[in-house]
């Protein structure tokens, strides 16, 4: 792999470091950190930026990005013998061409988000905290970026879980919203589907932590399958096992049918491949909000909805987007199968839930969750059918409208005065014209019209599910189905959206008088963001219909290393061909489906009402639409499912068990005591003599070691040491 | 040595590790010493563990006595690491219990049984 040499060495690591060198310096500082520690994070970002740019620039050749590898440091090193080389592990930092475009987002979008904070969060009383936690959170999510090995992406992975634990849960004592009465004063009428007294940010925190425990058991599990399969590949090829989880071992292993080989648990062959990426898209699914593990991504708006906007919609739920990305050489057609499968579902059913959620976070949150679907749709459809190219795409369109809508969402409910119901908005566009229209120029780009940017990202992900659909035939139909339907519902929960927040009259004057735009350096954050939502910057040309993109070669490159597989983002000229076709049809699809969803939003939500005839209300009477209406809002009953089966009956109930083990022993202890054959007659006198006697004895033993047994484990622990440290003394000196 | 490395590969003497562990562990010590709050308590107990664990880490790659046994130094470390975590799991979950019993972590009001 030819390494840029146009990139320093020290730049990578100083743009991973300074992140944490800063949260540590705020952690330390504490409320000393007011507003100049946000400013310091605001530069120190900026900075970064300027380095994650320097490192793009210097990567580029001629539209391809060459790859780039720091040196490695031997981490842990086993079993070398002058025999046998043993294994080892070490750390690294790398990056192909998708790996340097993200760290330029991340720090692009990260300094963007920070600069909306300091005027989002200026009046908030823990102001300082969380400035360090989002630096935090930035080092973690580059560490996943820069990382050139399994194991330092998955201790990064678990690092950006406990990042966003922090700021789901930054105002950790507000109450559940069933008794939050600001919550229930401002909340729709009609608001159903979650299980208000568990809705809090104390426990959406601790519902992402463990829903992401369960996916990222697979990843665990698939990172251990790997490392064995290679440690016995490499024992038996020769190829030195010092680096033994990097992306070069693990793809070189699966490239050389290491797996095939190998035999785990009575798996062989491609099945354990399958096991092993399987597991790891399991870790995907958590971190990304996939089907069934998607629940804790709607609960985590309960954060500052700045963090929202980068890690709940930029990038921490995209790393499980860039992670499959990255094992994209592990991949078999039956894990991409299961790829396409889950994302395809849960594309569709975050998609019906978005349609009618009442508070503009909501709306926003089961939009990403289903984008998200989206990208693994793409993903799923294998690389041989350009899905890989399209996913990452997807990816980083999405990236930088989705971030913008978040800043758009909290600009909007800060003018709310912290009001999310969309039903009391309306009329927005003429209090907040600058943000109504970035908000829109967001809304074109997810519904995908042409010159937007996800006109081009989804249109190539559908085209790619098409042509993996033909070539896979029968059910495999159903995942591009699932896609094309949410193509539509996308159009027409966004448009409800923009037109119920801005268009039509006040619907509640109390919520919307004082409504303003943003102070200017928010307004900038959000002017800078919306340009990215055009096509045209994606694709480098100003035609529509334009199908390659920059992108594509920048991922192409034939030495870009990690993504280095023959025809794995540029598919072969029949393949072209068909994709070429595809592009025309869903291109059709798509277009009229965004006629319709949208013109049906703007019928029912502005042109109706506009009349005085409340279309909305009336449909959620009329069968069908009240039975599509109760699934949706009732978020597919699966909270309810979830709460009853694991909260309710797992938790509970083994709590339950183990409780009465914990708490009734004792008083079971005590009835046997009391409860024994219970004399009546007294004893002999000498009988009683000799036990009083030894009762007295035991109870002046006691009352003599009492002194010691002061209770204080301080005092105990301190008194150990003490002796132990005489012994050791005695006996150096001895 | 270039910067990188020694921010990642650290000191190349044992000496460092050692002072550094046996600071670690003082540390420890002092805080299970002096801390009523049960948490800090527990911390203090973190702490003395990893200073074993630096101490076996160092001692594996500077002070390996057969080749055989290179590796087995760290291994231990991560032994340590997995018993860590599973101590605090049901540490603290003690803590949680005597919360929910006594309304209160410190150390002081948990000694209903001496003497």
């Amino acid at each position: 792999m030819p390494a840029s040499a146009a990139i320093p060495a020290w730049l990578p690591l100083a743009i991973l470091l300074a992140p944490v060198l800063t949260a540590a310096f705020l952690l330390a500082c504490g409320r000393r950190a007011g507003h100049w520690g946000a400013w310091l994070s605001v530069a120190m970002m900026a900075a970064c930026f300027a380095g994650s740019l320097a490192v793009f620039l210097g990567g580029l050749d001629q539209g391809h990005w060459l790859g780039w590898h720091s040196s490695t440091v031997a981490w842990l090193a086993a079993g070398t013998t002058s025999a046998t080389p043993g294994f080892g592990l070490s750390l690294g930092l790398q990056l192909d061409g998708m790996g340097a475009l993200m760290l330029m987002i991340v720090t692009g979008l990260a300094t963007l988000v920070l600069l909306f904070s300091t005027w989002y969060l200026h009046d908030d009383r823990d102001y300082p905290r969380f400035f360090w936690m989002f630096d935090f959170f930035c080092f973690a999510m580059l560490g996943i970026v820069l990382s050139d090995n399994l194991l330092m992406t998955f201790i990064c992975w678990e690092l950006v879980g406990l990042g966003s634990y922090f700021l789901i849960g930054y105002w950790y004592d507000k109450p559940a919203v069933a008794d939050d009465t600001f919550y229930q004063g401002m909340k729709a009428p009609y608001a159903t589907g979650i299980i208000e007294s568990k809705l809090s940010p104390g426990d959406a925190q601790l519902k992402a932590f463990v829903m992401n425990r369960i996916g990222d058991f697979g990843f665990l599990a698939g990172i251990a399958i790997t490392a064995w399969v290679v440690a016995g590949w490499c024992a038996a090829s020769g190829h030195p096992a010092t680096h033994l989880l990097s992306w070069d071992t693990v793809f070189a292993a699966v490239a050389d049918g290491a797996f095939a080989k190998a035999s785990f648990a009575g798996l062989t062959g491609t099945d354990l491949l399958t096991l092993a990426g399987v597991g790891i898209f399991l870790g995907a699914m958590g971190k990304s909000a996939q089907f069934p593990l998607h629940t804790w991504l709607p609960d985590a708006m309960q954060g500052p909805t700045t963090a929202s906007s980068i890690i709940h919609a930029a990038t921490m739920v995209a790393a499980g987007v860039f992670l499959v990305a990255r094992v994209y050489p592990m991949l078999t057609p039956d894990a991409l199968l299961v790829v396409s499968w889950i994302g395809a579902m849960t594309c569709f059913i975050a998609a019906v839930i978005a349609c009618t959620q009442w508070d503009f976070k909501g709306v926003l949150a089961y939009s990403t969750v289903s984008q998200l679907g989206y990208m693994m749709l793409g993903l799923g459809a294998g690389a041989l059918a350009g899905g890989l190219g399209a996913g990452i795409g997807h990816l980083f369109t999405h990236a930088l409208f989705k971030c913008m809508l978040f800043l758009c969402a909290a600009s909007v409910i800060h003018a709310c005065a912290g009001h999310q119901d969309l039903g009391r908005m309306g009329g927005l566009a003429r209090r907040m014209p600058i943000t109504a229209g970035v908000t829109l120029v967001g809304v074109l780009a997810i519904c995908g019209l042409p010159g937007f940017s996800a006109f081009w990202s989804k249109d190539a992900i559908l085209a790619s599910a098409q042509v993996a659909a033909q070539q896979r035939g029968g059910l495999a139909w159903i995942p591009y189905a699932l896609g094309l339907a949410t193509a539509g519902l996308t159009c027409y929960y966004m448009m409800r959206l923009w037109v119920r927040a801005f268009l039509g009259p006040e619907r509640d004057h109390h919520v919307t008088h004082h409504a303003h735009d943003p102070w200017p350096r928010a307004l900038l954050a959000l002017l800078v963001l919306a340009p990215f939502s055009l096509q045209a910057v994606w694709t480098g040309s100003l035609n529509p219909f334009a199908t390659h993109s920059w992108l594509d070669h920048l991922l192409a490159a034939p030495s870009a290393g990690l993504l280095s597989m023959p025809g794995a983002v540029l598919p072969s000229p029949a393949l072209t061909e068909a994709l070429h076709h595809a592009h025309v049809q869903v291109m059709i699809a798509a277009s009229v489906l965004l006629v319709l969803g949208a013109g049906t939003a703007l019928v029912v939500f502005w042109w109706l009402p506009a009349r005085g005839i409340d279309a909305a209300a009336r449909l959620r009477q009329l069968p069908p639409f009240s039975w599509a209406w109760t699934v949706s809002a009732r978020l597919w009953g699966i909270e309810y499912l979830y709460d009853a089966l694991f909260v309710r009956g797992l938790g509970k109930g083994a709590g339950r068990g183990l409780a009465e083990v914990d708490l009734g022993t004792p008083e079971r202890l005590a009835r046997l005591d009391g409860g024994g054959s219970r004399q009546t007659e007294p004893d002999p006198p000498s009988l009683d003599g000799a036990i009083d006697a030894g009762t007295r004895l035991v109870r002046w033993i006691g009352s003599a070691g009492n002194a010691l047994q002061s209770g204080r484990i301080n005092a105990y622990v301190g008194a150990a040491a003490l002796v132990t440290a005489v012994l050791v003394a005695l006996a150096l000196v001895g | 040595m270039s910067v990188t490395a020694f921010i990642l590969a650290g000191p190349a003497q044992i000496g460092g590790y050692l002072a550094v562990a046996a600071v670690l562990f003082a540390l420890g010590v002092l805080a299970c010493a002096t801390r009523r709050n049960a948490v800090g308590f527990l911390m203090g107990i973190e702490m003395m563990l990893n200073a074993a664990a630096l101490n076996f880490a160092a001692f594996d790659r500077f002070h390996v006595g057969t080749a055989a046994a290179a590796g087995h130094g760290q291994i231990m470390a991560l032994f340590i690491i997995a018993l860590a975590a599973a101590e605090s799991a049901v540490a603290l979950a003690m803590v949680y219990s005597v919360y929910r019993t006594w309304r209160d972590i410190d150390l002081a009001a948990t000694s209903e049984l001496k003497g």
